[in-house]
């Protein structure tokens, strides 16, 4: 075993912070979770499903996109894998709770989706022709597969990166790399037919071949984003300010410019093939998004999604800037819920755009509930693979 | 040399560069290759031959063209255009293998580039020669392709920008180009090289002329690292935009099979697959043809196999997705066209496309496969025709059942069809042996900084 100058185990004093943004995260989210509970009265039901769905799908997002990260570095390797690998795990950790958290959509599916109910089906040869598939059963059973898959990933991986750091890296790393393959195959598929199932039959006549891979880009985007930000925040503190270099950080920059430009390659593709065909079966949904006040959506999603970031993030010297990267990381966070409320809501307010209150109320209980749960999770384990392979050579990267 | 560091018996890595090479004799091998006087191998004699032989085929087969018009083909309607299309869309595929391992790995650091890069870059210019055969052979008038430019005439001809045939010239020439000068630039060092050890007067001369004036100083390794660095930057975007660009000539036609907004990655990672098929399918006879295993490893292989495998699982995710939302579009043409693909006209066709790209490539997650580079060549090829019928059947089998069944027809390959695309297959290996015999196939000095030796002195205070 290589010896390490480092203590990895969380100290007291960033201990005691971490129970305080815990605090704090719990408290907003209790407030906001409250909140959305009043307006479920006071609003309406209609209202409080369809600001739940899209803040679901970003929670999704930060909850199963690192557990693809962690995967990828195994299959990888690489510096950047080691340091982001506990804050995957522990994210891995928080998928019981998105478990937990998909309920409201299992209750509220006759509110957010057309398809289970009897009468708009048999009105429609179309949807009658897509019932095998869309229909709640066999719904409720693919979330399952889905959940089932996840659970198990994560799982795996954080039951196998225990018995690292206890037993040391010979005895298990293999074997994790063996898994990462497979399971990022399944997270491929099951993203995919998540983002059919969950987000596109909103909308059951639309279709784009084009849908699943957006969604995996954008959930490897938003944890990236989020990985990013609380590396940052994590590295004021012992033991990561002795770890983490502008170099690490550099490289997860780099990530994070490629999806950000993946999301730009994919989301434009896909507008520039559907505008140019102009088809009666598909150009309705963008006809829909770029009307009513919602083009100006699209064009903040534009400029606030793509330009600003990429032409930001070119630049070397911002990548090696830990509270430049931050903010960016942060406003890519910003955007990532614009993306998804432009994706899901006009679907259900087909005239115009318009925001309910519950649409910050509800995304900030969900936001809030899950941080104080990751925190709780991270706080569990030291912050640095003790017994990686490679990991002096990690440390020796961050050194110049 | 007195201040020579310290050689460490061990190199850096040993997977990628079998130990006890030193700069010089890693210069020695693959200079000789190029520098010998000796008759080459039997190896290169033969591939010589057979790309020598198909190449007169090609230029038979294009002057009968000229002479008896696209006719001699088997383009009818509905089918006008289909081996010409597949064998550009194949060949222009194979090409980015070489330009990812080129730009994208060396913008990641990736070592176990600086082996294979040179002759997958020269990969990459002569599979985009053997594409561009096609589309101008296919004007039916090849000598007026310069109407495809928009420049000032007196014609008031105006290429449709509308058009995604035309950004493919657009795409596809600035390829070509930075591909080119991406090449031409890494050689420059190594052109020096051989100009300094031949013997040869005229070799010397032409060495001399190519290599510039290099003379490797400081400064010009300083002006060389940006321009590469450069380069590649410029090169990465090609690699998606190529490919990409290719997709939209079926995706912007709303022909059923071809409108599908998922092609542009659909695509790219087709050719990349392919590509690194046809990476391995070279690398493999010729590191045992000319003893060169201590430079391109089984390391290198088992890394291109799993980029294979990798892009080739995406291209396996594209047909599932393809299929099934051609039955969840509940659009009467989609389905029709995913359903004629499987059981039509073309459905053998299909079917070994599914067994080629989608089947095969999971025997590569086992070790025991990617380590042997005999079954690895087996696998190699099986690609590059699984990724020609793939596009064969993209292509052919919606044109040939569109909307109206009335005008349904089949398309029919003839023997013209077969001579122009061996033909190009000759004119691949022509200018691919000569260039085996005339530059260096290996980059000399990038491999130099692999050894051991270049890894103390990088570490030294500057």
């Amino acid at each position: 075993m290589m010896a390490h100058t480092v203590d990895f185990r969380i100290p007291a004093e960033l201990l005691t912070e971490m129970r305080g943004w815990r605090t704090k995260a719990l408290g907003i989210g209790v407030i906001g979770a409250l909140l959305s509970a009043i307006g479920f009265f006071v609003a309406g039901p209609n209202q409080f499903y369809r600001s739940y769905l899209w803040s679901y799908i970003f929670i999704v997002a930060i909850s199963l996109g690192p557990l693809a990260w962690l995967m990828l570095q195994y299959v990888t390797g690489g510096a950047w894998g080691l340091v982001i690998r506990r804050a995957c795990e522990a994210a891995a950790r928080t998928l019981p709770l998105t478990l937990l958290m998909f309920l409201p959509i299992v209750i509220g599916i006759n509110n957010l989706y057309p398809w289970p109910h009897a009468e708009i089906v048999n009105a429609d040869p179309l949807l009658k022709h897509k019932a095998p598939y869309l229909n709640v059963p066999f719904f409720l059973a693919r979330a399952g597969i889905y959940f089932a898959g996840w659970l198990f990933l994560s799982w795996w991986f954080n039951k196998w990166s225990a018995k690292e750091d206890a037993e040391g890296h010979d005895a298990v790393h293999s074997k994790m790399s063996r898994m990462a393959g497979p399971g990022i195959l399944f997270w491929g598929f099951s993203v995919t037919f998540m983002a059919i199932d969950w987000v596109l039959s909103v909308d059951p006549k639309w279709f784009s071949t084009m849908f699943g891979l957006l969604f995996i880009a954008s959930q490897g985007l938003t944890a990236m984003a989020f990985l990013i930000t609380l590396m940052v925040l994590l590295s004021k503190y012992r033991p990561m300010s002795e770890v983490l270099t502008h170099r690490h950080l550099h490289d997860l920059g780099k990530f994070m410019l490629a999806l950000v430009m993946v999301w730009a390659y994919f989301s434009f593709s896909q507008f520039l093939i559907i505008w140019a065909g102009n088809l009666p079966d598909e150009i309705p949904w963008y006809l829909t998004r770029l009307n009513g006040g919602w083009q100006f959506v699209a064009l903040l999603l534009v400029l606030g999604h793509f330009v600003l970031p990429f032409a930001l993030l070119l630049s070397r010297d911002l990548k090696r800037n830990f509270k430049l990267l931050a903010s960016i990381a942060v406003f890519i966070l910003v955007m990532r819920f614009v993306d998804l409320y432009w994706l899901i809501t006009p679907s259900f307010l087909k005239q115009s755009f318009g925001l309910s209150w519950m649409d910050f109320t509800v995304p900030i209980g969900l936001v809030g509930l899950w941080l104080a749960y990751f925190l709780t999770q991270l706080e569990k384990r030291p912050l640095m693979p003790v017994n990686a392979p490679h990991l002096e050579e990690v440390l020796e990267h961050g050194r110049d | 040399m007195a201040d020579e560091p310290q050689v460490i018996d061990q190199p850096a890595s040993k997977e990628i560069i079998a130990p006890g090479y030193t700069f010089g004799t890693v210069t020695d091998q693959i200079a000789a290759v190029v520098l010998t006087k000796k008759t080459p191998p039997l190896f290169w004699l033969g591939s010589f031959a057979v790309g020598f032989g198909l190449l007169l085929l090609f230029l038979l087969a294009v002057a009968i063209l000229m002479v008896k018009g696209l006719g001699i083909w088997g383009l009818r309607s509905p089918a006008m255009w289909a081996w010409d299309i597949t064998n550009f869309v194949w060949w222009v595929g194979i090409g980015h293998a070489g330009t990812l391992i080129s730009a994208i790995l060396l913008l990641l650091n990736q070592q176990w580039r600086n082996s294979i890069n040179r002759f997958a870059e020269a990969m990459t210019l002569f599979a985009v020669a053997c594409a561009g055969m096609f589309p101008v052979l296919h004007l039916g008038r090849p000598w007026l392709m310069y109407w495809l430019f928009p420049y000032p005439n007196t014609m008031a001809i105006e290429p449709n920008f509308r058009s995604p045939l035309v950004w493919d010239v657009f795409a596809v020439s600035t390829y070509a180009t930075v591909s080119l000068l991406f090449w031409y630039v890494g050689l420059m060092p190594d052109l020096a090289t051989l100009r300094d050890r031949t013997t040869d007067r005229f070799a010397k001369f032409f060495y001399g002329i190519l290599s510039m004036g290099w003379r490797g100083s400081a400064k010009h390794w300083a002006v060389y690292e940006t321009a590469s660095l450069l380069l590649a930057g410029l090169a990465t975007p090609l690699v998606l935009s190529v490919h990409t660009v290719v997709s939209f000539d079926f995706t912007i036609g709303i022909v059923p099979g071809w409108h599908s907004t998922f092609f542009p990655p659909y695509f790219v990672a087709g050719a990349i697959y392919s590509g690194f098929a046809m990476v391995l399918a070279l690398a493999i006879p010729l590191r045992s043809a000319y003893n060169l295993k201590g430079l391109i490893t089984d390391k290198h292989l088992d890394n291109a196999a799993k980029v294979m495998m990798a892009t080739g699982l995406i291209v396996g995710y594209s047909y599932i997705l393809e299929a099934f939302t051609g039955w969840y579009s509940g659009n009467v043409y989609e389905e029709a066209a995913i359903w004629n693909r499987m059981t039509g006209m073309y459905k053998y066709h299909y079917w070994t496309l599914v067994a080629c790209n989608v089947i095969a490539p999971n025997a590569l997650w086992f070790k025991k496969i990617r380590s042997s580079p005999v079954i690895l060549f087996i696998w190699s090829i099986i690609v590059l025709i699984g990724m020609w019928l793939e596009r064969f059947v993209i292509i052919v089998a919606s044109l040939s059942q569109d909307n109206l069944p009335s005008s349904w027809g089949r398309f029919e390959s003839t023997r013209w069809d077969w001579a122009t695309y061996l033909g190009t297959i000759g004119l691949f290996l022509f200018l691919f042996f000569l260039f085996i015999r005339l530059l260096p196939m290996i980059s000399i000095f990038e491999v130099r900084t692999l050894l051991p030796q270049a890894k103390v002195k990088e570490e030294q205070p500057r």
